[in-house]
């Protein structure tokens, strides 16, 4: 125990007494061993340490903060370690279940190459300095005497929400009106746009599980895609007897198109053809009223026929008829749109044309529920995207920008090379990093503070997909900080807050205590009849608060769910001239390039997890480094083989990898997975891979700008070199051994 | 010359005088065979060592191939024990007495490649400090080993025939050990005369010796075929496709005997030239070897056509796959060089004129045993790349480490093999002698020559008074 | 010593596992995998690295095949070639992803050949793999057609962890060196500590452990619940209910069944292996 240099003391001291004592209680799960059961079984220690049984864990709840899906987690603590990370129960979001990345919290938590000291640029270099004095250098640089217009200090974070997001802007009030920029390559912007305009509400709930059948154009919502453990919890229910069919169209097979009935290769950008073509299917084969659709885009219907629609999107005209069919035998159906499917240029019009589908299948209200924004506007998630971080380059490039606070992001790596982040960072004078390992953002800033890591501190968030009634989730430390000379981004906030309102501020010694005093505020009502303690106590077991919604969800909206043509959604298909691209062929540049997202890696900020390095990629089953993905025919015509180390180019720059080929790849596609080439991020992650995100073409999103990650078009060049990928196993088919059996659905007794 | 086994006119003291200059100071080409060997077993030391200390890892043994050369080489050296016990125990019992001037190098072939095999298990397991848990030892805990495990049954079968095979060997060479303490001085009359184990050739001792001597190859014999069959069973007894086979257990024992009989001719060519035994090691006695060895190779290539055949009817999906992997796949060449070596290479041995033809022949019992020790390999290392689960489907190349391993093993057995025969008469004197001795008395018309106790012992009784005279 | 326990109790030893093993089983812990529910996401597999103190060995290693992976995830294709017409171009039917886990065969082939015994069959019903005891010969992991025992050709602790990843490390198992073989063991030490829990509240012998008691990390972390952990001779439990919906049973080399939407079976049952794992199978509309 006494191995760690923080002690007892300090751990209390940061977190507060009270809410050790309320941590204690939270160990009243279903599946804990609570003390006093553990007590009369145990030797003590010497010395013990309040709380600690040698040889009982016990599990405390908290919330994963590895994506913002907001997963509810318990984490396993014996002897004042953190040992392992399961899913909550009793969390509405995720059931109990976490997935790969989610577990791999605990080697962010004890990574080997995190922070442990606080570092200063002194003559261009990084040298390690104290605490103390890092704030210092902070506090003249943001502090009151700094006498900066507020307005040159920007935020530039990941997705935030909760307290966090509170006092992030609470900051930015202070020192006088600083912008906050949130980048996330991963993001659902088009989605929510197209949601807003066509549903009336920005979220809205895939009742997966309601659905009989399913069809998602690029939203691989198992693994990467909204949130992905609650999709699959509700995807498992969804298999259950009736058994749903699921049918994916996507240009690059994902994990939910491994796991898809029918799998539809269909070509990059042509996704909104496709979606088209199926709702004329529907019109015309299983007498779909059209008229429930926009004029605009009723009138375009004629001009989608099976045939055409095959020559544009590369999907066989049967798949496509028998895709309609299911659709429109399995009711209620459900249509999702997202990831490669809106990474378009048009990706807007895409995800609206699938859309479409649901209103025309009568799903909306159903399967699909526009839900109320978050009843506190200030706790919602600011969602991050890549247009936000384009806006930033701009403005700090235009030498606007004097500090940039950066917590959560990571620019330098996950920016296209077009956006010229260096330079946009070199422009700012000083770059203020909040983060807990030196990457490619942080090790360009003048001021690194190392954080806590998730298990060491405080927090609330609010999940930027809501599944069930608004709630707040909790975080609370699983542990003692691993480091002494590292801080929790609240408790940093709020010392700069101080700085600027000490009346306001002061009294709260800590983030705890602040966070302590903002749900003891929380209106009795919303309470339910619950003392403030027992409230506080009832949210730290469940890692959650729940909070009662102020206002039902607005009428309007209701209504906009059940009426087929909504006001808004004729408005949003007449008035953007709803046009869908032909797909054009491109004589240099081929292929199209898909930056597959990780379901291991993520953009990126995963890859210095060695768990999830050596996990397998689940399509390719490849371990540790990149790969290029490409159709077989496509190989052969190029004359490429497996294992052949490639040139992907495009106009904008090129990586090399070696190539997998597989069928599950459109022919006029090649993806390259995020998340390697990392040249800055701790022994796991650096020199490692390639990097496809540098050498995307800026082209954006026409309808909301933002950056359109599939729509760079790449031709690729043998190096002559060929080596064995670094895969897991050998055979790529089951060479007629029963291992995985397979029955068709007709044989399965429908119950 | 070229007809007769051995030139029966041979003086008693000439045989012995030959066969005492082979032991007696060794040349200049000894001492740097001596070195090379020493050199080969350095590498094998270095490996290990580094092997010890790292985890089998370097090997490049991994999931599924876990096991490779190790297991390949360990059967190649239990098989080149098998003719030693064939020509000093079989044709022993069935009078077949050409196998005497040859069959003393052969039994110590079997001793030294025994104890060359021995090493491979220890090598090959992972935590070898522990290798004596396989060996029903008294332990408070009581834990006893698995005896349903065939390596446990390996440990049993190889350190009993390598007991019996030392036993054997030390118990032939008796008599001749009697002569050299006879004839020689300093350390060597000391160690002769305590191996000697007062040996005076009396009637007696003759008889009390030729009974221990027919009574150890009767029991060799069995013990001989069984070890292989044992071996096999590590093999057979799995329920792995290419390695659960019925014939194993004579296709093993024909394999060994097959690699050995090919040493031995590798092994008869060597010693004959080098220690100018021309007298001894006759070509119609290499004529004859090679006859022998041709008959088991045609046993082993029928062995594999039936095996061959009996996965091509038995129609097992899994077999069949695997047999035409071992055809088609990555280890094809090696695969077809096995069988073109052991099946095609054995034809040059039904040439006369190529069998008599010394250098060729050499070349020929190199290659067989190149052969045999691909054999080995490929029963081991396809099965692995290529077993039921075709998840576990994969290809592996044995590192530089194994490859060092094995090699040093023969610098180890070239080694215990160099010592024996520069210490230890590596012809039988009195068997000679009474080759000799009936071939004589056929020649002349007395009738087949007696096994009886009393003649031999005259023989050797004679012999001494030979050389004394002389 | 153990010889007369062994000349004292032959008849119960020689008994085959057809006639129930030589135990008197308290448990028989067995698993059921809907493979129709499995995505393929891997994080059991991640789990189970957590879980069991499973070694990371890197990319070179890997490379090699010397990696540790007690659960893994298997992925096939209907048809990895190309196929001749418009449909067949593609993969149409997705992935065939099936999760493999030690099989705690009833009849493991793994067990017999082990020449120290280090792997045997628990009253529990489990193929336990003692760490302490293996030399490392490797035989288990050749005899084994699933293929599913690793080998520690490292002492991988050496790098895997570096301060302060272990850290991590669960207690409650132990951390492998070099030259033995490990599997999955259907985390035994949970069933360990269900069975602890059991005897406080007095509860011992057969059955003392009751459904949902414990659940693997593999079980618990699956978001479609694909994994069904449990006890066989409970009839009651979750995954015996499955097995017998199903028309699984144990002791047989091949599975009659009523109607082929029994989707159960097991894989490679046909060696008679009689594995304890069950999967159903996945099911496609087209």
């Amino acid at each position: 125990m006494s191995t760690y240099k923080v002690k007892r003391r300090d751990f209390l001291k940061i977190t507060g007494l009270t809410g050790a004592s309320a941590a204690l209680a939270a160990c009243d799960m279903p599946t804990t061993v609570t003390l006093e059961e553990g007590e009369e079984e145990v030797v003590s220690y010497l010395m013990p340490e309040e709380y600690v049984i040698p040889g009982i864990g016990v599990w405390y709840a908290s919330t994963c903060q590895q994506c913002d899906a907001g997963c509810g987690i318990i984490g396993r603590v014996r002897e004042g370690r953190v040992l392992k990370l399961e899913g909550n129960p009793v969390s509405p979001i995720n059931k109990g279940a976490l997935c790969q990345i989610g577990q791999a919290a605990l080697q962010v938590h004890y990574n080997p190459d995190r922070l442990k000291q606080p570092k200063l640029r002194q003559e261009g270099k990084l040298i390690d300095v104290t605490w103390d004095d890092a704030f210092a250098a902070l506090k003249s640089s943001i502090g009151p005497d700094s006498g900066l217009d507020g307005s040159r200090i920007a935020w530039l974070t990941g997705t935030v929400s909760g307290h966090q997001r509170v006092l992030m802007d609470a900051v930015s009030e202070a020192v006088g009106g600083a912008s906050h920029y949130a980048h996330e390559t991963l993001n659902d912007t088009v989605v929510d746009k197209v949601n807003a305009d066509v549903y009336g509400s920005a979220n809205v709930q895939y009742k997966i599980a309601d659905a009989q059948s399913i069809l998602s154009f690029g939203a691989d919502f198992l693994s990467t895609w909204g949130s992905p453990v609650h999709n699959s919890v509700q995807y498992g229910q969804f298999r259950d007897a009736p058994r749903g069919v699921l049918i994916q169209a996507e240009p690059k097979m994902t994990v939910t198109g491994g796991s898809a009935d029918l799998w539809l290769p269909v070509r990059p950008g042509t996704e909104g053809t496709l979606a088209m073509t199926i709702a004329a299917e529907l019109v015309a084969s299983h007498g779909a009223d059209a008229t429930k659709l926009p004029k605009a885009m009723a009138d375009q219907l004629g001009q989608y026929s099976l045939d055409s629609s095959e020559a544009q999107t590369g999907v066989a005209a049967s798949l496509v008829k028998q895709a309609a069919n299911f659709l429109a035998t399995r009711a209620p159906s459900l249509v999702i749109a997202g990831g490669t499917a809106a990474a378009h240029e048009h990706g807007y019009e895409a995800v609206t044309a699938a859309a479409m589908l649901n209103v025309l299948l009568g799903n909306v209200g159903k399967t699909i529920i526009p839900v109320a924004d978050f009843p506190y506007p200030a706790l919602a998630p600011k969602k991050g995207d890549t247009a936000q971080l384009a806006a930033f380059a701009k403005k700090a490039k235009a030498g606007d920008i004097s500090v940039a606070l950066i917590a959560g992001t990571n620019p330098a790596y996950t920016a296209p090379d077009q956006l010229d982040m260096a330079a946009a960072l070199s422009a700012v004078k000083v770059k203020v990093a909040f983060t807990e390992f030196l990457d490619e953002t942080s090790s360009m800033a003048d001021i690194v503070l190392p954080l806590h890591s998730d298990m060491e501190s405080w927090g609330t968030h609010v999940a930027s997909y809501q599944v069930a009634d608004p709630m707040i989730s909790l975080q609370q430390p699983l542990m003692e900080p691993l480091y002494a000379e590292t801080r929790s981004l609240g408790d940093t906030l709020l010392d700069v807050l101080k700085l600027y309102n000490a009346e306001q501020y002061g009294p709260f010694a800590d983030y705890y205590a602040y966070l302590r005093n903002v749900v003891s505020a929380v209106p009795a009502v919303a309470k339910e009849g619950a003392s403030d303690e027992a409230y506080w106590q009832a949210g730290l077991q469940q890692g959650m608060l729940k909070v009662t919604a102020p206002k039902p969800f607005p009428a309007a909206i209701a209504t906009a769910a059940n009426d087929d043509a909504s006001d808004a959604l004729v408005k949003s298909a007449d008035t953007m001239g709803f046009v869908l691209p032909v797909y054009e062929k491109n004589k240099d540049y081929p292929l199209s390039l898909i930056p597959a997202a990780s379901s291991r890696l993520g953009d990126g900020r995963f890859a210095n997890l060695p768990w999830l390095q050596e996990a397998p990629d689940a399509i390719t089953k490849i371990v540790w480094n990149s790969w290029v993905e490409m159709h077989p025919a496509t190989a052969l015509y190029y004359g490429f083989k497996q294992g052949d180390f490639v040139e992907v180019a495009s106009a904008e720059g090129s990586v090399k990898a070696q190539i997998y080929l597989h069928k599950g790849i459109n022919k006029d596609a090649v993806a390259v997975p995020m998340g390697q080439g990392h040249t800055e991020y701790g022994r796991y992650a650096t020199g490692r891979g390639v990097n496809p995100l540098k050498m995307l073409a800026t082209t954006s999103d026409v309808q909301t700008g933002e950056l359109a990650l599939c729509a760079t078009r790449v031709t690729v060049v043998s190096t002559g070199r060929n080596e064995e990928l670094v895969k897991m196993g050998g055979s790529e088919s089951q060479v007629g051994r029963k291992l995985v059996g397979t029955i068709t659905a007709d044989q399965l007794r429908r119950v | 010359m070229h007809t007769k086994d051995i030139n029966e006119n041979l003086p008693w003291s000439q045989i012995n005088k030959d066969v005492m200059r082979s032991m007696m100071n060794p040349r200049k080409a000894y001492w740097v065979a001596i070195i090379v060997c020493i050199a080969m077993i350095s590498c094998a030391v270095a490996a290990e060592v580094y092997q010890y200390n790292v985890g089998m890892g370097p090997a490049n043994l991994n999931w599924p191939h876990m096991w490779d050369l190790y297991i390949a080489t360990f059967i190649f050296w239990i098989g080149m024990s098998h003719p030693g016990t064939l020509l000093s125990a079989i044709l022993h019992i069935i009078h077949a007495d050409w196998r005497k001037p040859i069959y003393r190098f052969a039994e110590a072939m079997t001793t030294f490649s025994l104890m060359t095999a021995g090493l491979f298990p220890v090598i090959h397991i992972g935590r070898l400090w522990n290798m004596y848990w396989v060996l029903p030892y008294y332990s408070d805990r009581g834990i006893w080993p698995n005896f349903r495990s065939p390596l446990v049954w390996d440990a049993f079968a190889i350190s009993t025939y390598l007991t019996s095979s030392a036993l054997f060997l030390f118990i032939g060479m008796i008599p001749d050990l009697a002569i050299c303490r006879d004839n020689t001085t300093g350390w060597r009359r000391k160690l002769y005369t305590i191996l000697s184990l007062g040996w005076r050739g009396d009637d007696r001792q003759w008889r009390n010796f030729r009974r221990t001597y027919l009574l150890m190859a009767c029991f060799l014999i069995p013990l001989a075929v069984s070890v292989h069959s044992i071996v096999s069973s590590d093999f057979a007894m799995s329920v792995m496709p290419g390695w659960h086979v019925t014939t194993f257990p004579p296709y093993f024992v024909a394999g060994a005997l097959y690699s050995g009989c090919a040493a031995i001719m590798t092994l008869f060519i060597c010693l004959r030239y080098f220690f100018r035994l021309e007298d001894y090691m006759t070509i119609p006695i290499l004529v004859k070897t090679a006859k022998l060895t041709f008959a088991i190779a045609m046993v082993w290539t029928y062995l594999n056509l039936i095996e061959f055949a009996s996965i091509w009817y038995g129609h097992n999906a899994v077999d069949k796959e695997l047999l035409i992997a071992k055809f088609t796949g990555a280890y094809s060449p090696y695969f077809w060089m096995m069988l073109f070596i052991g099946s095609v290479v054995p034809f040059t041995l039904a040439s006369e004129k190529l069998r008599t033809h010394l250098p060729t022949m050499l070349v020929v019992s190199l290659v067989l045993n190149l052969g045999m020790w691909l054999e080995r390999w490929m029963i081991v290392t396809p099965t692995l790349s290529q077993g039921y689960h075709p998840f576990a489907f994969d290809v592996m190349w044995p590192s530089m480490i194994q490859w060092a391993i094995v090699f040093g093993s023969f610098g180890w057995f070239g080694l215990l093999f160099l010592i024996f025969v520069k210490v230890f008469p590596c012809v039988s004197m009195y068997e000679v002698k009474e080759m000799c001795y009936h071939r004589k008395r056929e020649a002349m018309g007395v009738g087949h020559g007696s096994h009886a106790a009393g003649g031999a012992a005259g023989a050797v009784t004679a012999s001494k008074t030979d050389l004394e005279g002389s | 010593m153990s010889l007369e326990n062994i000349l004292e109790n032959w008849s119960k030893y020689r008994k085959g596992h057809e006639e129930g093993g030589y135990h008197e089983y308290e448990h028989m812990w067995g698993m059921a995998i809907d493979l129709d529910k499995c995505t393929g996401c891997n994080a059991c597999s991640v789990a189970c690295y957590a879980e069991n103190n499973l070694a990371v060995v890197g990319e070179e290693k890997f490379s090699k095949g010397q990696g540790m992976h007690w659960l893994r995830i298997e992925r096939y294709w209907d048809e990895p070639d190309l196929g001749e017409d418009k449909v067949n171009e593609y993969q149409i039917h997705g992935a065939s992803f099936i999760p493999m886990n030690c099989q705690h065969c009833n009849a493991a082939t793994c067990e017999p050949v082990c020449p120290v015994a280090a792997t045997y069959h628990t009253p529990d019903g489990l193929n336990a793999q003692v760490y302490n005891r293996c030399i490392g010969s490797r035989y288990c992991s050749n005899n084994c057609p699933y293929r599913l025992r690793y080998f520690n050709f490292f002492s991988y602790y050496e790098d895997s962890w570096p301060e302060p990843l272990q850290m991590q490390l669960n207690p409650d198992i132990s951390v492998r060196d070099k030259g033995v073989m490990e599997k999955c063991t259907f985390c035994v030490q949970r069933i360990r500590t269900a069975k602890d829990d059991a005897a406080r509240d007095d509860r011992r012998g057969p059955g003392a452990v009751k459904d949902g008691d414990l659940k693997t990390a593999c079980q618990q972390s699956c978001a479609t619940q694909a994994i069904f952990f449990g006890d066989l001779l409970d009839k009651d439990s979750a995954v015996s209910k499955v097995w017998e919906k199903h028309e699984v049973a144990l002791g047989k080399s091949s599975q009659n069944k009523s109607n082929p939407d029994k989707r159960g079976y097991r894989v490679l049952e046909g060696l008679n292996t009689d594995p304890c794992v069950m999967f159903l199978e996945r099911v496609r509309e087209v």
